[in-house]
């Protein structure tokens, strides 16, 4: 069987989530990898989220929130926006590709783009094979 | 951590989920997870006989915590939270595993599918297990209501609110009240006059007692929570100056309206060129001034109307606007009317009549000799000047579809439909009150069918055409529905608002603020004297975001903590 990529999406619950349930409503087909955990508001998706899902075997992990200038908490996806390069540089320091983790900001009427966006990262993953950055960062978040 | 027994409901939703997802698999995985007692699947897990199932399991089997794989927590949360009270536990020892929208309804392969719910389920059985009970708290309801918008629908919900002897603050842009219906002839299909539906509105509302009117005013700011907003109003002064004020709602109701198509935009119609090719808008006010005339003042012969102007269209609106059609029918009443021996057609796609007495409406309407020509979806009439020797202003080109033939008609006059699109400052109303637009810039109702009023905000409630294109019958029964809505919780006195908020855990605070120039609400405040920041929970609308960039860990996101998501982490890479 092919590789199948595992995927931790992160998803705030007034737009992405939202997002993420009309492409339900409208069956939009797109691949199973991505496993939806939802959070009130982008701004709450710890760094330390993205790194505890990689250390538990996620091949990658998808960060979605509301486009800029619509938060329903005002201001939190700019937040969340300031935080993600700083963990990149983290995420680059361990030697992840870039394909892995990614931020995505999807309305409450983008089905389809939420759709879009799975199916693309899935695609993108699937050739890079297995997350090998997982055993440092155990022992890493270990000594934590 | 105490072990606890959770129960796990595999929902078949009918065969919404159960054609996709191998139910009694989910239910056999469910039993062999950690601290499951029971796992159970059913048709209907929403259903009565569904919900007593788990009051009973409850009771029965002392289950202490439950997890329901169904469909979105949007949906059914509220739902099950309810059972576990009713069985008298916690409503937060709860959580869904979303396997239909997020898993039945977006995959074709069963396999896949069954293997994506077990995970989706085994992250909610991990979470669970971490959840802690949560108390609500209640909080005064301020019976004051602050509606935007003064057209049919924010007056009415005013004066419902007013009747039931509350203040209201009705806040307007214009300096008159009406909104678009102020622009209104007659009404489709029983010819009331618009005039004679607002008249009556707009006096009880000037002269109601409870009900404030700010005209030429707008919203500014919104701040609070429901039962609690402080409104800042910008209202003009009679000299034209701006002036601020301030007051405290319990409630909102939106009914900021719509604005028309701008016709300009369908080139080839040459609106704005051809002198006699005007908008529905500008019909009526010929119809309102009593004359029906060309640009020279000469009354037309031929009556044009050109039905879907920006509606149904793959360039522009793909929606209906749902009164147009209607509208062009009473245009063919009322132009025959003022001038008989006028010819008029009507050149539609479909005739859209669904309401209560369109049909008849439509019926008598193709009675009276109007020529109906119906023309294909994206295949426009053209418009072209008439030449010299013509007896007519313009000529229109028609490929008409039931005959299969291109006629050729007169026209003196042509009315464009234009249709209705969200207002083009929606956009600011929406970031005001904190509620989302859908791609077409309508604001989006918490649930289409089951909640159709209410919004994503508790307290902020949309009525009439800034939701979506309808007709008057429908934006008054909006108003209505929200003004009754409100008044519902005006009645209680006191609300209960969510248990999810954030917690400073003071031993472990260093007091280093970054939280509390973080917090979008200000709803952090900090102790001088202990060193210590704290948040105020009523304020605290549980973004989270303070959690997540605490660097003590001080701050706990009630009911998103760490320890709950990072077991979902754990759960779903099954």
């Amino acid at each position: 069987m092919s590789f199948e990529p595992r995927i931790v999406g992160f998803l705030c619950n007034w737009c992405s989530y939202t997002g993420a349930d009309l492409a339900g409503t409208s069956r939009i087909h797109y691949p199973p990898n991505v496993h939806i955990i939802r959070v009130m508001c982008s701004a709450r998706i710890d760094p330390t989220f993205v790194l505890k899902a990689l250390a538990q075997g996620a091949d990658g992990v998808l960060v979605c929130g509301c486009h800029p200038g619509d938060c329903h908490y005002t201001d939190g996806n700019y937040k969340a926006m300031r935080r993600f390069p700083l963990l990149k540089r983290v995420l680059d320091a361990y030697g992840l590709e870039k394909d892995r983790v990614r931020l995505e900001w999807v309305s409450a009427s983008e089905g389809q783009r939420f759709a879009d966006v799975v199916s693309d990262m899935t695609e993108r993953i699937r050739p890079l094979g297995p997350c090998r950055i997982r055993p440092g960062l155990q022992a890493d978040m270990a000594e934590r | 951590m105490q072990s606890c027994k959770i129960g796990v409901y595999i929902c078949q939703c009918g065969t919404n989920i159960a054609k996709m997802v191998d139910c009694e698999a989910l239910v056999a995985f469910a039993e062999t997870l950690p601290e499951v007692a029971l796992a159970k699947t059913y048709k209907y897990m929403c259903s009565n006989p569904g919900q007593d199932m788990i009051v009973q399991d409850i009771q029965a089997n002392g289950l202490d915590r439950v997890v329901v794989a169904a469909c979105s927590p949007r949906m059914h949360e509220r739902t099950f939270r309810n059972a576990l009270q009713v069985a008298g536990l916690n409503p937060y020892f709860f959580e869904m595993a979303n396997i239909r929208e997020h898993c039945s309804w977006v995959h074709d392969d069963p396999v896949a599918a069954t293997q994506k719910a077990k995970a989706l389920v085994r992250g909610a059985v991990l979470r669970v297990a971490r959840h802690e009970a949560l108390e609500r708290k209640t909080v005064d309801m301020c019976p004051e209501v602050l509606v935007i918008g003064g057209g049919i629908a924010g007056l009415t919900a005013a004066l419902d609110i007013a009747d039931a002897g509350h203040r209201v603050h009705l806040v307007e842009r214009q300096g008159s009240l009406g909104g678009n219906l102020a622009r209104i002839d007659l009404t489709a299909p029983f010819l009331n006059a618009a005039r004679d539906l607002l008249t009556e509105r707009i006096t009880r509302v000037t002269e109601s007692e409870r009900i404030d009117v700010m005209l030429h005013s707008r919203v500014v700011n919104l701040d609070g929570f429901i039962g609690n907003y402080r409104a800042t109003v910008e209202v003009r002064d009679a000299d034209g100056l701006p002036r601020k004020t301030e007051f405290l709602v319990g409630n909102v109701i939106v009914a900021t309206g719509y604005q028309e198509f701008e016709a300009s935009r369908i080139t080839h119609y040459g609106y704005g060129k051809l002198p006699n090719v005007v908008t529905s808008f500008e019909f009526e006010l010929m119809l309102r001034h009593g004359r029906i005339q060309m640009a020279d003042g000469h009354l037309p012969r031929f009556v044009s109307i050109i039905h879907c102007v920006g509606s149904r269209s793959q360039e522009f609106h793909g929606y209906c606007s749902r009164v147009c059609c209607m509208t062009a029918l009473k245009y063919a009443h009322e132009v025959r009317s003022a001038i008989p021996g006028c010819h008029v057609s009507d050149i539609y796609i479909d005739m859209h009549a669904f309401g209560k007495g369109h049909e008849d409406f439509y019926r008598r309407s193709s009675e009276v000799k109007t020529l109906f020509l119906m023309y294909r979806k994206g295949d426009r009439p053209v418009i072209r000047r008439a030449d010299p020797g013509d007896t007519c202003d313009m000529l229109i080109e028609v490929n008409e579809q039931l005959s299969g033939e291109t006629i050729e008609i007169p026209a003196d006059l042509v009315v464009l439909m234009v249709g209705m699109e969200a207002r083009s400052d929606a956009h600011e109303v929406a970031r005001l009150v904190n509620i989302s637009q859908d791609k077409e810039g309508w604001f989006i109702e918490s649930h289409p069918k089951l909640d159709p009023v209410a919004t994503t905000t508790d307290g902020v409630y949309i009525a009439g055409t800034c939701a979506a294109p309808k007709d008057i019958p429908d934006t008054v029964a909006q108003a209505r529905a929200s003004a009754a809505r409100i008044l519902a919780k005006v009645a209680r006195g006191r609300i209960e608002v969510d248990a999810v908020y954030a917690e400073v855990d003071e031993a472990r605070c260093s007091g280093c603020r970054i939280c509390n120039d973080l917090c979008p609400y200000s709803a952090i405040e900090f102790d001088a004297v202990k060193k210590v920041s704290r948040v105020i929970s009523a304020v605290c609308k549980a973004c989270g975001a303070c959690g997540a960039a605490c660097p003590s860990g001080a701050i706990k996101a009630r009911h998103f903590t760490d320890a709950q998501i990072f077991a979902q982490i754990e759960g779903v890479l099954l």
